[in-house]
């Protein structure tokens, strides 16, 4: 397993601390050895990373703010963004506990059922080079998992609610996608993340049922598009009317669909929202998904021809209390771990 | 794709289970004792957000004998995206004076917290929202329900629990501070419908589909029976017609209503929007037991309701809600 491009990085500068701590007292060694990076603290990726150094919580896992309890959705992403480090191991060691027996992983050690959080603990497992039982189960999980609009009494209920006013028939609910909680319906961000995990999974689970699902989950992304060329959680229209796509939603709609041809407009739109945006978390978003898409803004989220200076300054330059942000920004650097998210063509 | 007949008996079978749960709700709704007494819900003009809200308030809050001194208040304001072109959210305005309101009342502890139903960068929304920018120590009062630590609750309509959030269960009161608008789904979202924010996003996703299964009514009340240590204002200062709850347009009456029985404001929130509230489903479930709707049980203060009646636009499909 190689290491990330910023680790190598970073590495050097770490011998300092090593060789100082064996001479120093007892009481000044653990401020060494949590010691900032020198010359990399400062950096955009380096306040992120030790950002998310010390929001980690005692049991291994990350909250969604500091202070409170873990949850499995931070904890993955900042375990991507510090993969191969001590935090990313202790941080897994937490979540394979979370692992049902279905395969599927809760959301937290206080929820008790699972949720579409296993797709990115999928990704996290086959990132780490882990292809045993819970990486296998999890597969397994993902691909009994669906929204429950597709079951065809579902659709023929749907159909009838449509004609009665009561609900909105917009899509083609045959194309499978995948849930937030089982037993509910599909929507954008469960279903980007599946594939991601599914298509990570594809050369160590070579099956057509899998290719199958990719290819229904990939066309479903496609089918709740909006007219924008963006996406929303995944509603079109609303009684009738057109809805917005959201520039979150639309980052991560790019990643799901990371190398399909017929995203060309909707990779122009997210350029143009990245450049837009007020929400750091859909700046980081889009970032990884241009990235993964293999187009390639600047440092600092944006592309530096075209950006605001103003907008970097006043957002990108402090590290986000929110611990989900954080990490995904750190994952979105040009040194970030953003390559964890592709997937092979 | 063509259907076989074999495809028709799980439909029959979920049609006629879904036949007798209805009736038998109903039957025994039915059996169960209608709520004695009355409700006071006040209503106050305030012509728009730069009039003295807080003072209002104030004296809305005591009209209707509510006692906070040493209590924890979460506010709940409705924060669900943000359009500048309409009126989406509860003005910035309302929920300043809410917060200087309780906390001039004694109020131990005063936050405010939402989760928005559909976009995940909740303090990215509140920043367009402009409550970042308004609301003095805004990050240090405010909690995203989305993401706050959660608890389980025991029966939630037909599920066996559900999970919310630790602010708000800990709070001794919990004020919805909802926007006055019409909803293409529920008819009209007002100070019950806006407890859908109190659900966490982390666990039931982006939307919250889970509310939608269980039905929306039916989450609406069981809602509502949870947080039932409540307070309401409902900013009808703009409120919203047409198709609501995002789409539709503003639409000023200069009001805010008030009240601690919660279906009993927004059936006079109802009656004002010239919406028959016998008409809209969650409230007739809630007059079955959770609060008064009938409009001869409510005690109206402040403001007669035929004084500030403005009928809101209401789509096609909801034309019939139209109160004679």
């Amino acid at each position: 397993m190689g290491s990330p491009i910023y680790l190598r990085r970073l590495r050097p500068a770490r011998i300092v601390p090593y060789v100082l701590k064996k001479s120093r007292p007892k009481q000044v060694k653990a401020e060494i050895e949590t010691a900032d990076y020198p010359g990399v603290a400062d950096s955009y990726l380096g306040t992120r990373v030790n950002a998310l150094r010390k929001a980690q919580n005692a049991d291994g896992g990350w909250p969604y703010f500091p202070g409170k309890q873990s949850w499995l959705e931070p904890t993955l992403y900042a375990a991507l963004a510090l993969h191969g480090q001590p935090e990313a191991d202790r941080a897994w060691e937490l979540v394979s506990t979370w692992q049902q027996k279905d395969g599927g992983w809760r959301p937290s050690a206080e929820v008790g059922f699972p949720h579409a959080t296993t797709a990115l603990a999928v990704t996290v497992a086959a990132a780490r080079g882990e292809f045993g039982g819970p990486f296998q189960n999890g597969v397994k999980w993902l691909l009994a998992a669906a929204g429950d609009e597709s079951e065809m009494y579902k659709r023929i209920i749907i159909r009838v609610g449509s004609l009665m006013g009561k609900v909105e028939d917009q899509r083609d609910f045959s194309l499978k996608g995948w849930p937030w909680k089982l037993e509910t319906s599909s929507w954008v961000e469960p279903t980007s993340m599946a594939l991601v995990a599914l298509k990570k999974a594809a050369p160590k689970i070579p099956t057509a049922e899998l290719r199958e699902r990719v290819r229904m989950g990939e066309e479903m992304l496609l089918d709740v598009r909006c007219t924008d060329g963006g996406w929303n959680y995944g509603n079109r229209t609303a009684r009738g009317d057109e809805l917005r796509s959201y520039p979150e939603t639309t980052g991560i709609a790019l990643v799901g669909l990371q190398g399909r041809a017929e995203v060309g407009r909707s990779i122009d739109l997210a350029g143009k929202m990245l450049r837009e945006t007020a929400s750091p978390m859909a700046r980081a978003w889009l970032t990884i998904a241009m990235r993964v898409n293999g187009i390639f803004p600047g440092p600092h989220n944006v592309n530096a021809s075209s950006v605001d200076a103003r907008n970097v300054d006043a957002h990108d330059s402090k590290v986000s209390p929110d611990v989900l942000i954080t990490a995904l920004e750190a994952l979105g650097d040009p040194d970030g771990n953003h390559s964890l998210l592709k997937v092979a063509a | 794709m063509k259907m076989k007949r074999r495809d028709l008996f799980p439909i029959a079978g979920a049609a006629a289970l879904a036949g007798y749960a209805a009736w038998e709700t109903r039957r025994t709704a039915s059996l169960r004792p209608k709520l004695p007494g009355t409700s006071a819900v006040t209503v106050v003009k305030a012509a728009s957000y730069t009039v003295d809200l807080a003072g209002r308030m104030t004296a809305g809050i005591r009209a209707c004998g509510l006692e906070v001194r040493g209590q924890r208040v979460l506010l709940k304001p409705n924060l669900v995206e943000f359009d500048p072109n309409t009126c989406i959210n509860t003005n910035v305005a309302v929920i300043a004076a809410a917060y200087e309101a309780f906390s001039k009342l004694g109020a131990a502890e005063v936050l405010i917290g939402e989760g928005p139903g559909h976009r995940r960068d909740t303090y990215a929304l509140a920043e367009m929202a402009q409550y970042r920018g308004e609301l003095d120590k805004f990050d240090s009062l405010f909690v995203d329900l989305n993401r706050d630590d959660v608890s389980p609750v025991m029966n939630f309509a037909d599920r066996n629990r559900i999970y919310l959030p630790n602010t708000a269960l800990r709070a001794d009161l919990v004020v919805s501070l909802a926007k006055m608008k019409t909803h293409h789904w529920a008819g009209a979202t007002l100070s019950m419908k806006n407890f859908f924010g109190l659900v966490p996003g982390a666990v039931y996703g982006w939307p919250k589909n889970e509310l939608h299964h269980v039905g929306i009514p039916e989450s609406i009340v069981e809602l509502n029976r949870i947080f039932h240590r409540s307070f309401a204002i409902v900013d009808g200062i703009v409120g919203m017609e047409g198709n609501g709850p995002i789409q539709g347009t503003p639409k000023p009456v200069g009001v805010l209503v008030m009240g601690r029985d919660l279906p009993a404001v927004d059936a006079t929130c109802c009656r004002i929007m010239g919406i028959d509230p016998a008409k809209v489903e969650y409230l007739q479930m809630a007059s079955e037991n959770l609060g008064i709707t009938e409009e001869s049980r409510i005690e109206q203060r402040g403001e007669k309701i035929a004084a500030v009646r403005s009928d809101f636009q209401l789509i096609k499909q909801f034309q019939d809600l139209r109160l004679a």
